[in-house]
């Protein structure tokens, strides 16, 4: 799979702090890549990178199979699509005429501001301020402007910040038909696991500037999958029979962990320890929840 | 182009024109007051009048006028976090270009406003002799010229910051500092912007306290002070543009 964007080393240092630290991100084609991390960690800074918003103190990035550098910057940005952090707007120009201006600098057809006025659902309020607007009706207006021109990639900081629950729901709704409908390749940031969990392909998950994570998401559910834990009052013996039985051991403190079993064969397991008298004293089924992974992997509680 | 219609398409209700008008107003009220005091034997010298108060005139409120003309057009990108998505679109050097030739057209309009508000108000008093057309052209010239250095130095202000309380407060402290001036020796009105409008004033005054006479008489262009200005311009132009291009949003 190709991918669209590609950074080496990137990496933003202000003063004597690391903003960003080596950051190799890779997101392919065709996906939703959930960029994940708490707040604070260095999303924001990191596509503002990628957008050219702000220079990197090292590394390269790379989109579409182009190096980016201040003079490629905008031709490249042609097909590239953004809402980064707050939506920006003029507050004393309707939603139209603020689409209107940005479809003007695009260079892309006037019916091109009707298109995505439909997507984004503003097209009854249209000719009303943008100030009026409520937040969720702005976050869609900046969505919509991103969207001017069907770009082939779609930078997204932080979409649903500040939406009630039917916002961030409608929100969610429309980036995951962006990839199936128009072809489009979404990044979208979140501090908030849960709402990726929904939505992303692909995860990036960033912990104080450096990436901890990336990989599709099925791996990242790998990682919660079920274990089954195990104490004895004989650790050592209990997991030399147990890897008797074919079955891979690890041990974890007081516990051995085995990957997920059916109930026969953790009846055999529990008859194999009986006949060699080791005292079996627990079984438990044990889960890691996404959430676990995320905290474990960012070290900081998962923001509610 | 594209890039300077937009730019008047986004000060669409953001009543610009209203500030120009504010200050030809104001202008017109000093203008008909001045006249309705004038003695009989001063229309002989009126034009030349004229050409002497209004640069001191200029100096009080053209950099309060270029303060809120660039505060209005800048402002609006602050407000709605605009510039993080605009530089994504467009070279941010032509937008800083876009908004100084928008905010221009308002300054050089209030230049010319002001210059057809002395021509008619000298006529309708019944100034003598005939208008000294080039005389009035180049006290255009050097108005515009003037003003557009403030105008941008104040967008360049006014980009930079977000709060607009400061290119504001600096506006009316240069306004201030040029009035100043007019009390000092007249090399020291080279320092500062502010002081250009009395720097290239074609018209001086000759007082002679014994005979008790007033004489109004025309100095030379003042070429120099205008390439003085317009070398401050150039440096303030590429600096500015270019710290706003450098600049993070």
């Amino acid at each position: 799979m190709e991918q669209l964007i590609a950074t080496a080393g990137l990496g933003k240092r202000y003063g004597k702090t690391d903003r960003v630290k080596d950051l190799d991100l890779a997101v392919p084609e065709g996906a939703v890549y959930g960029f994940l991390g708490p707040n604070g960690a260095g999303k924001s800074t990191t596509l503002k990178m990628i957008l050219g918003l702000v220079r990197p103190t090292a590394g390269t990035i790379d989109v579409f199979g182009r190096r980016m550098c201040s003079r490629n910057r905008l031709s490249i940005l042609k097909d590239v699509g953004s809402l980064i952090e707050s939506p920006s707007y003029y507050g004393h120009l309707t939603g139209e005429e603020n689409l209107r201006v940005i479809q003007t600098l695009r260079s892309v057809p006037r019916q091109e501001v009707d298109r995505v006025l439909k997507i984004v659902r503003l097209e009854k309020q249209k000719d009303k301020k943008a100030e009026h607007y409520s937040l969720g009706m702005k976050q869609r207006l900046g969505l919509a402007c991103a969207l001017l021109g069907n770009p082939r990639l779609l930078i997204l900081d932080e979409p649903t910040n500040g939406l009630d629950p039917a916002g961030i729901q409608e929100m969610r709704e429309l980036i995951c038909s962006l990839p199936k409908q128009y072809g489009m390749t979404v990044v979208v940031s979140s501090h908030l696991l849960s709402e990726m969990e929904q939505i992303a392909t692909f995860v990036g998950i960033i912990r104080e500037g450096e990436l901890v994570f990336q990989d599709s998401m099925k791996a990242l559910y790998e990682k919660s999958s079920i274990s089954i834990a195990v104490r004895t009052m004989n650790n050592a013996l209990a997991a030399e029979l147990l890897h008797g039985l074919g079955l891979a051991v690890r041990r974890d403190e007081d516990y051995l962990l085995l990957p997920e079993l059916s109930d026969e064969q953790v009846a055999r397991c529990a008859d194999e320890l009986q006949k060699n008298r080791v005292g079996l004293v627990r079984i438990e089924e044990r889960r890691k929840s996404l959430e676990d992974i995320f905290l474990e992997l960012t070290g900081k509680a998962v923001s509610l | 182009m594209k890039a300077l219609a937009l730019e008047f398409y986004k000060t669409r209700g953001r009543k610009v024109w209203l500030v120009v008008f504010a200050l030809i107003a104001v202008q017109l009220l000093w203008m008909l007051w001045s006249l309705r005091s004038m003695r009989e034997q001063k229309l002989d010298t009126g034009w030349m009048y004229f050409l002497y108060e209004f640069p001191a005139l200029n100096t009080l409120m053209m950099p309060v006028i270029a303060a809120v003309v660039a505060s209005r057009l800048c402002d609006t990108e602050h407000q709605g976090r605009t510039l993080k998505l605009l530089k994504t679109v467009m070279p941010a050097g032509r937008l800083f270009g876009a908004k100084f030739l928008c905010g221009s057209i308002y300054m050089a309009a209030a230049a010319v406003f002001q210059v057809a508000m002395m021509l008619l108000g000298g006529s309708l008093k019944g100034f003598r002799g005939a208008v000294p057309v080039q005389k009035y052209l180049l006290y255009l010239l050097f108005t515009v010229s003037v003003s557009l250095t403030l105008l941008l130095f104040q967008q360049v202000l006014s980009l930079l910051a977000e709060n607009q309380m400061i290119p504001l407060a600096v506006g009316l402290i240069g306004a201030f500092a040029g009035v100043f001036l007019m009390f000092l020796p007249k090399q020291l009105s080279y320092l500062l912007p502010w002081g250009y409008y009395m720097v290239l004033e074609g018209v001086s005054l000759e007082w002679n306290k014994a005979a008790g006479v007033v004489r109004y008489h025309y100095v030379p262009e003042n070429w120099f002070g205008l390439a003085v200005l317009a070398a401050v311009f150039l440096v303030i132009y590429l600096t500015g543009r270019f710290l706003f291009i450098k600049k993070e949003v």
